[in-house]
């Protein structure tokens, strides 16, 4: 059922190379979620989210601190090592310090065409920042125009966000049937899904969503009726992990990281202007930590998951020195255990401890069942 | 061939007051760790067999060992145990096992039959690795920490240091209190080096009983960070082979203030007889 996304999932650089001989176009790698794929659809660009390996390296030691997480090491070691060769161009939008430090040193080291940084606030709940992100956009767009020769309209603009929204539609409705009792996608084959939605032309994967979702609609599937956990915390594209996790009696229902729901979560709603359209977009998406303030609305959004998806129970993800989520993680832990919902907190690195990791997830599941045992 | 000081005594012991064929449920527990592996089996719910011995590098034969080592002179066999499960690190190479249940939940379980049910929280040192476990009056888990990455404050690294000064393993405890004054504490991340730095400590002109008690009070300093991360609560007791080392066990009571509960029971038993128990329960429900 999910043979197309695995594949996409599992040869993303094989895919990208391909789709670039065949159309001609220019491919966009890019630094975390808060970039404006709109604006690249428009320009006929394929983005490409850079994510890291889980393998060991050895590169990145001279280029980025040690005490900077081990995902943006990851991603800046695809870089140097040349995974990623085929790039036109690199972007970052602003989020966090440290993948910033492997977006600069990726461009200080590895060729490129073309690169940006677009300097997404980080204060969102401002008044003035939708308007300010507006404006970064449109010089994003400008700069976007210069490079492939090509004046953006208000129908290119408009013709990238219905493709991006047509997609995230898609996904909040593959994720509605999470909410079952027996939900019939686990939540590998979700991350498979959700891993190759952020690399894959999304004309290509809307198709192949839709008849999954059709499938899923039909009653096909398999049975997931482990204990129901959410993910949430850091960024984790770690499909080992989550197969490890449903392999001793979980299934996943529902995460809110960025490989996940945050990137989806919402739409570019209607409106004539469209810049400011996708700017309010991102502004009021599901935030991540390092934009969550001064109120913090990720608590009571996860809360919401939490409750919707009807979790007994959340595994905490932190990617190691983490700032960003190592603030916010208490206060989440607590809000979510004052409502009944168990918390297990585990720190990743760019490989993951899967047997010391099996021992503390069966432990939970324990702890979460009924009292069975006793 | 040198003298192995880390090699601690294996041992089995049996009830000489339970008459197993008396028709009462017969369950066991086995336990295998990284270090060492128990078994433990109860007729009706009460102890009576157990044994204690080192994990070889097969995993289902020290369960199959440990296990007829329990039995032992009894006149019991495997056929006459109803349930078993297997529990520890090795728990799914426990041949026998109806069932597999953490150690985190088994040690939890069996302390509460060990210390009573007023504990609250339990420290488990194993060979390889520390559990900070909470728990409810029944023994059920209620919130559990794991040490991360490193061997330090672990069996092995006692085990480690008992070689390096030529000390019997069972006598390390003792010996760290025959100090004059309390040294400061040797490294407390890595067992690696921390042998680095008592090997210069003992060419700086060291005895070694001030290096044992450097190394204990590092060892204790390293398990109560744990501890302060998941909060302890009384009762607090501490279970798995660092439990019988009196250096470690005072240390870590003195800087946390609470002194632990002491039991009759042999503490390197708490994860099989908690396995034990689990079994019981589970045959009484069928399961």
């Amino acid at each position: 059922m999910i043979t197309q996304f695995r594949d996409w999932e599992q040869n993303r650089h094989t895919y990208a190379k391909a789709w670039k001989e065949k159309t001609g176009g220019k491919v966009m790698g890019y630094f975390c979620t808060y970039v404006p794929e709109e604006i690249l659809y428009a320009a006929n660009i394929l983005p490409v989210r850079i994510l890291g390996s889980h393998e060991p390296h050895d590169v990145t030691e001279a280029h980025i601190f040690g005490m900077f997480c081990p995902f943006c090491r990851d991603c800046l070691a695809q870089g140097l090592k040349g995974k990623y060769n085929y790039l036109d161009g690199v972007m970052i939008s602003q989020s966090c310090l440290h993948i910033r430090q492997a977006y600069t040193s990726w461009i200080k080291h590895v060729p490129i065409d073309f690169s940006y940084y677009l300097p997404m606030p980080n204060n969102i709940q401002s008044t003035h920042a939708v308007k300010y992100l507006a404006g970064e956009l449109a010089q994003f767009k400008v700069a976007v125009e210069k490079w492939i020769g090509k004046e953006l309209t208000d129908e290119d603009i408009k013709h990238g966000i219905e493709i991006m929204n047509e997609n995230r539609g898609l996904m909040q409705q593959l994720y509605s049937y999470k909410k079952n009792e027996n939900p019939l996608i686990s939540g590998e084959e979700t991350m498979e899904v959700a891993i190759s939605e952020q690399m894959v032309d999304k004309r290509e994967h809307t198709p192949v969503l839709k008849e999954l979702i059709d499938k899923i609609a039909g009653g096909a599937g398999s049975k997931n009726n482990g204990t129901r956990l959410m993910v949430l915390g850091s960024e984790d594209d770690d499909i080992a992990f989550i197969r490890m996790v449903e392999s001793v009696g979980a299934t996943v229902v529902t995460d809110d990281h960025c490989v996940g729901t945050r990137y989806f979560w919402n739409n570019v709603e209607n409106n004539d202007d469209y810049l400011e359209a996708i700017a309010r977009r991102y502004c009021e998406r599901p935030a991540c930590p390092s934009k969550d303030w001064i109120e913090r609305s990720r608590i009571p959004h996860i809360l919401s998951l939490a409750k919707d998806f009807d979790v007994k129970g959340a595994i905490v993800i932190q990617q190691k020195f983490c700032d960003p989520h190592e603030l916010d993680i208490p206060a989440i832990i607590k809000a979510l255990n004052a409502i009944d919902v168990k918390t297990l907190f585990l720190e990743f690195d760019v490989t993951v401890p899967l047997g010391q990791f099996k021992i503390r997830v069966e432990a939970f599941l324990e702890m979460l069942q009924e009292d069975d045992l006793f | 061939m040198a003298k192995e000081f880390w090699r601690w005594k294996e041992y089995n012991w049996k009830s000489e007051n339970i008459n197993w064929n008396n028709g009462a449920i017969i369950t066991g527990g086995v336990d295998v760790g990284s270090v060492s592996s128990q078994a433990v089996v109860l007729v009706g719910g009460e102890l009576f067999a157990y044994s204690s011995m080192r994990t070889g590098s097969d995993s289902p034969m020290s369960a199959v060992n440990s296990m007829n080592w329990a039995l032992e002179g009894t006149g019991m066999t495997l056929e006459n145990i109803k349930y078993v499960v297997g529990t520890g690190y090795g728990r799914v190479n426990v041949p026998f096992a109806n069932k597999t249940i953490t150690e985190i939940a088994c040690h939890a379980r069996g302390a509460n039959l060990m210390y009573g049910n007023s504990v609250r929280t339990i420290l488990d040192m194993g060979g390889q690795d520390c559990k900070a476990i909470r728990c409810d009056e029944k023994g059920k888990v209620t919130n559990f920490l794991m040490n991360d990455k490193c061997a330090a404050g672990t069996g092995r690294g006692m085990e480690v240091f008992a070689d390096l000064l030529s000390v019997p393993i069972e006598d390390v405890g003792e010996l760290s209190f025959y100090v004059e004054e309390e040294p400061p504490p040797v490294s407390s991340t890595c067992v690696v080096f921390a042998k680095t730095e008592a090997t210069g400590l003992l060419r700086e002109g060291w005895h070694k009983n001030k290096v044992i008690a450097a190394y204990c009070s590092a060892m204790a300093h390293r398990v109560v960070s744990l501890l302060e991360r998941i909060g302890v609560e009384d009762d607090f007791v501490i279970t798995g082979g660092i439990a019988k080392n009196v250096g470690v066990v005072r240390r870590i009571a003195k800087e946390i203030g609470i002194k632990t509960l002491e039991t009759e029971y042999d503490s390197q038993i708490a994860g099989a007889l908690g396995a034990a128990l689990f079994a019981r329960s589970l045959a009484e429900k069928g399961k």
